[in-house]
């Protein structure tokens, strides 16, 4: 476990150590930025739809004993905008581009074409990982306002014609709820989590073991770790943010 | 590699697989009420999965806890309502939370393993060879990893919302200074047992859609070690695709009584 935690540190600086060395190619990155967003792009909107009226159907259930239905909004996009649409965007950009870079990568790993690329003196670092990091770094910060305005979209749909709320209250509180600085703290959020999601997932691509069982395996490990590493950051994010 | 496809080829490529699930479940439901069983398989897999997941759904849910109690202090700060913070974190561990993260991590873990087992069977031409055998893969190989995910699910669940639960109890009281009498004392104030069966009852219902769709698409993978990857992707994404939209309609049936 401490040899796997070196190990990815060893990565990661080697990975720093290739982009000082080759430089970026941004048109690569862009390409894979709006790879990343195109593919999660769908199954993001559905999934935060069904999160944000789910958030207004359990909000209301817990305010309105208490009488205070007017708080939903607020309730809403508070916990929109500061926890879940990052974690909700991250989550899924890391069981559908993270699972896809480690099976990827992985792919090429027991097909011998990553050492195929090293003796040709390709750096499979600066040509494969770093276009993708950047790219991811791109993406997810754009999926995280598009997921932020989806629930809230959502749960106002909710609220209004499920809960039979007022929608002019419901907007007010919503807008009491959040500061400006809410949404770029969950930009941050976005980036950092891109970060953990690629690299992560690209160290277990290039540790794939042998055979179809190794792709499987370095798949399924890849979105484990960084689903629990995005949520313990978000935890962590959220402390420093929020909790002075 | 969808965008290869035309627009009619995509259509009816969604089509057929749409066709191929409901033989799948069909095939399924058949062998599900007719002997022999292997209950004792699927017990074991439930075993298994639940001793796999353990770690990532406490990982996952102990964090989620602490965050939903540190948002929630600033909020009952502001109003001086600091009393309804373990309130607020039971009803949100117990009816959301714990159900929906312990199955996402799940679905990454126990879905996606149990997609690269069959899957990697099928590309080794395993379970070809169980065929051959006179052995029924489906109801040998498929169905107790079907129940077993299903099964392993609720325990999960009730781990992963005593592990959100203490998560909230670290922040408020350990890290935060809340008295830890009030903290307690105000937990199960707007919760009710039902809360906690409908959760039980929400966390069957996942387990058995990412049993579904991950065993289908372990069955059907294809195309080496490439088609396993893509398996396990599959799964994952459609599984928790799947089970949010039913934690939707599950939300409205169980726990609103609008009209």
């Amino acid at each position: 476990m401490i040899a796997a935690v070196r190990d990815y540190f060893g990565f990661v600086a080697a990975l720093v150590r290739s982009v000082q060395r080759e430089g970026l190619s941004w048109s690569a990155s862009v390409k894979a930025a709006w790879d990343i967003g195109v593919e999660s792009m769908p199954i993001l909107l559905v999934i935060a739809g069904f999160i944000g009226s789910n958030l207004s159907l359990q909000g209301h259930a817990a305010f309105a004993p208490l009488g205070a239905q007017r708080m939903l909004g607020m309730f809403v996009s508070l916990a929109g905008v500061r926890e879940l649409a990052p974690i909700i965007a991250g989550s899924m950009v890391a069981a559908k581009a993270g699972t896809q870079m480690a099976s990827q990568l992985g792919v090429m790993r027991i097909q011998e074409q990553l050492d195929a690329l090293e003796v040709m003196a390709v750096d499979p670092l600066a040509h494969l990982v770093a276009p993708r990091l950047a790219g991811i770094m791109l993406a997810l910060p754009a999926l995280v306002i598009v997921s932020t305005f989806t629930m809230i979209a959502a749960a106002y749909f909710a609220a209004v014609h499920q809960l039979g709320v007022g929608g002019a209250t419901f907007l007010r509180f919503a807008a009491d709820g959040v500061r400006p600085i809410d949404f770029a703290y969950g930009e941050i959020k976005g980036a950092v989590f891109g970060a953990v999601i690629c690299t992560v997932s690209c160290w277990y691509g290039f540790h794939c073991g042998s055979g179809p069982e190794g792709v499987g395996r370095a798949t399924n490990q890849a979105v484990v770790t960084s689903a629990v590493l995005c949520v313990v950051l978000n935890y962590l994010l959220s402390e420093v943010m929020y909790g002075g | 590699m969808v965008s290869a496809l035309s627009p009619s080829a995509r259509v009816l490529s969604l089509l057929s697989g749409f066709g191929r699930f409901g033989t799948f479940c069909g095939e399924l439901g058949v062998r599900a009420v007719s002997r022999p069983f292997y209950l004792r398989e699927a017990l074991a897999y439930a075993g298994v999965t639940a001793a796999r997941c353990l770690a990532p759904v406490l990982a996952v849910t102990l964090p989620c806890g602490m965050v939903i109690a540190l948002q929630g202090l600033q909020i009952f700060d502001l109003y001086g309502a600091q009393r309804l913070l373990s309130s607020l974190v039971s009803v949100a561990v117990l009816r959301e939370l714990s159900p929906v993260m312990a199955c996402v991590l799940v679905a990454a873990q126990g879905g996606s393993s149990c997609a690269a087992e069959l899957g990697s069977m099928r590309i080794k031409e395993e379970i070809d060879a169980t065929e051959v055998m006179g052995v029924d893969a489906l109801r040998f190989h498929v169905l107790p990893r079907l129940l077993g995910l299903t099964l392993a699910c609720p325990i999960l669940g009730t781990f992963g919302a005593l592990a959100g639960l203490l998560g909230g109890y670290l922040t408020a009281v350990v890290l935060k200074g809340e008295a830890s009498g009030v903290y307690l004392a105000n937990l199960w104030a707007l919760t009710q047992p039902a809360d906690l069966w409908a959760g039980i009852f929400k966390t069957l219902v996942f387990g058995f859609s990412i049993g579904l769709v991950a065993t289908f698409h372990g069955f059907h993978a294809r195309g080496g070690a490439a088609g396993v990857g893509r398996a396990v992707n599959e799964t994952v994404v459609r599984s928790v695709l799947v089970f949010v939209v039913v934690n939707y309609l599950l939300t409205s049936a169980l726990f609103t009584d609008a009209p």
